[in-house]
């Protein structure tokens, strides 16, 4: 089962929302074939419905519903001399909680052959009756699920498999990352192993394994099998470093599902995440590689020591640019700089062109993690917005917010405070009214376009236009 | 090892040093004997890392508050680093092997294997 939430922003006072083929992503995403999406709206003036996406009727809709309760038409709700705790915003709106009555809360649709079970004319709606607002909604997948796609395929569409240097070594396809990522969980102790297989069945980019994999497509040595051991490795490390994350950051969810910290405790957590610490070294020591041994283990060092800094700063929320670097070059980049190092040295490349991949990955690294913010503040991402705010996770949008002359006050101010929806939500629209998102877009695109001119040095063997793709892939999903 | 190196090799962690690390190292030097004499003190720092980092953690026992996991976090990241710039393979593979051990006991709710038994046997791996 998978466990979400679905945030939007409504637009009109009564609105009938299609969230249809939001909905039909999200069944996609988690790789459901058969079963029920059981979805529940989490206010009491947002209503579901199943109807027909038609502009008169949905007039029609909206008019019988003014019919059966007009605004206004003095609802004892509405009269908050007689009202006890009334909040000082409460609006008058008891016409919108009547006609909430009228409609349903909740909804179950049926899945099957992955996709929604639904009729010509059907569409799901949710239903706005008190808007505009932002809005939450309530989503468990319940049934079979396939194995995980690799969405690392799609993001960088070139080539597949191709011949490099002069012995005629293959690179590999993601499959056999996945298989080898199979592999490993199969003959790992169970208690260890569950978790952990859960987290990897749920998706994860693979962005770093794929760095790993075309990497080492690049020198003279084209070894398949301890290719996808690297990046296999890489991708257990990586996650590994996630669930002792999730339980400092008290995250109760990560790719839809509850984490290891929320379902099994945090003793669990620490001891799984050890054990794929170890076992990931472990697969790398086993390559007998020194150099990628040693790049992987200072990426590690420095994702650590990065992480107790990510901590030490949420006591100066939101911080400043140069400490936002400094934490996401090591929590984030020097992995992703380790992944293209690391395969460029198992292939045998030349010292230069394994120094131009690891500035590439760094740079790399530090878009992805800027897009990754952006994403905190978009209501069509599938996540709720402003988890980042809310557990105070560093984040530029929200530097560059506190930094803005019109309404950085307000956001230093509401940060200082305790942070509740409320809060929440109103330091996200401070932030998506300044040009704080504007600036992080083009940061992150120049941080591309800096990576992009690393490959431009070096003798890359066709694989440039592919390690071009996955670059501009890193921003794509915040342009 | 000279004080530099301990003094570099301990950045960030040098509150441990007087907190049980010291002792820690100190119990690993004879292990570490029959190895080159360059890589013997980055072995016995390595392994006492390991010892005092899990400790951190609380793996195998009630987990460590946030701040204290990530320093445990550091301490085998640490220890790995070392490894990998003084260690054999065989020894890098069997203290894997061990932290493997220590967390499976502990992920299963079995006692834990002593730690220092476990380490001075990877020293000994070849």
């Amino acid at each position: 089962m998978t466990v979400q939430r679905l945030s939007f922003d409504t637009k009109r006072t009564t609105e009938f929302v299609d969230i249809t083929e939001l909905l039909r992503q999200e069944v996609r995403r988690a790789g459901m074939r058969t079963g029920r999406l059981h979805l529940q709206s989490l206010h009491t003036t947002l209503g579901l419905a199943v109807n027909e996406n038609e502009p008169l009727l949905l007039r029609d809709f909206a008019n019988m519903l003014e019919r059966f309760a007009p605004a206004g038409a003095g609802y004892e709700h509405d009269d908050f001399a007689r009202r006890v705790d009334v909040a000082r915003d409460e609006p008058v709106n008891g016409h919108a909680h009547v006609r909430q009555l009228l409609l349903t809360g909740f909804a179950t649709i049926l899945v099957e052959a992955g996709d929604l079970v639904l009729g010509r004319w059907q569409s799901i709606f949710a239903v706005e009756l008190d808007g505009p607002r932002h809005r939450e909604l309530a989503l468990q997948l319940d049934g079979e699920f396939s194995p995980p796609r690799s969405p690392a395929r799609s993001a960088a569409p070139a080539k597949r498999a191709r011949t490099v240097g002069g012995n005629g070594a293959r690179s590999l396809d993601s499959d056999l990352i996945e298989l080898e990522l199979s592999r490993q969980l199969l003959v790992d102790p169970e208690p260890v192993s569950a978790p952990m297989r859960r987290l990897v069945e749920a998706g994860g980019k693979r962005l770093r394994p794929k760095l790993v994999q075309l990497a080492a497509a690049i020198g003279p040595r084209g070894e398949p099998l301890r290719v996808a051991a690297l990046a296999a490795a890489v991708e257990l490390l990586h996650n590994a470093t996630l669930i002792h994350d999730d339980y400092v950051d008290e995250s109760t969810h990560r790719r839809g599902r509850p984490t290891v910290a929320a379902a099994e405790g945090p003793e669990r957590a620490i001891a799984v995440g050890d054990y794929y610490f170890a076992k990931a070294t472990r697969l790398i020591a086993e390559i007998g590689n020194r150099d990628v041994t040693s790049t992987i283990s200072k990426a590690l060092e420095a994702i650590c020591a990065s992480q107790i800094d990510d901590v030490a700063l949420r006591g100066a929320f939101p911080g400043d640019h140069d400490s936002y670097l400094r934490v996401v070059r090591g929590k984030t980049a020097a992995l992703f700089a380790a992944a293209c190092a690391s395969g460029a040295q198992l292939s045998g490349a030349a010292p230069d062109i394994v120094e131009a991949l690891r500035r590439y990955g760094d740079l790399l690294g530090i878009a992805f993690q800027m897009a990754d913010d952006l994403v905190d503040f978009s209501p069509s991402s599938g996540k709720p917005v402003g988890l980042d705010i809310r557990q105070r996770v560093l984040s530029l949008p929200l530097i560059y917010a506190a930094e803005d002359r019109t309404v950085g006050p307000e956001v230093r101010r509401l940060l200082a405070g305790s942070l509740g929806d409320a809060e929440v939500g109103r330091v996200a629209d401070l932030v998506t009214s300044c040009d704080a998102l504007q600036r992080v877009r083009r940061e992150a695109q120049a941080l591309v376009d800096a990576a992009v001119r690393e490959l431009e040095t070096i003798e890359l063997d066709g694989l440039r236009p592919t390690l071009i793709g996955l670059a501009h892939s890193a921003v794509d999903r915040i342009s | 090892m000279s004080v530099q190196l301990i003094d570099r090799e301990l950045d960030r962690l040098e509150n441990l040093w007087e907190d049980g690390l010291s002792d820690a190292y100190r119990s690993y030097l004879e292990a570490v004997a029959a190895h080159e004499p360059a890589a013997q003190p980055k072995l016995a720092l390595a392994a006492a890392l390991v010892e005092i980092g899990i400790r951190l953690q609380g793996l195998g026992g009630r987990a460590a508050a946030p701040p204290s996991l990530l320093m445990g976090d550091l301490c085998l990241a640490r220890s790995s680093r070392l490894l990998a710039d003084a260690a054999t393979q065989a020894v890098q593979i069997a203290f894997a092997r061990a932290i493997e051990a220590m967390s499976t006991a502990a992920a299963s709710g079995a006692s834990a294997p002593a730690a220092r038994e476990l380490l001075l046997h990877a020293l000994k791996a070849s």
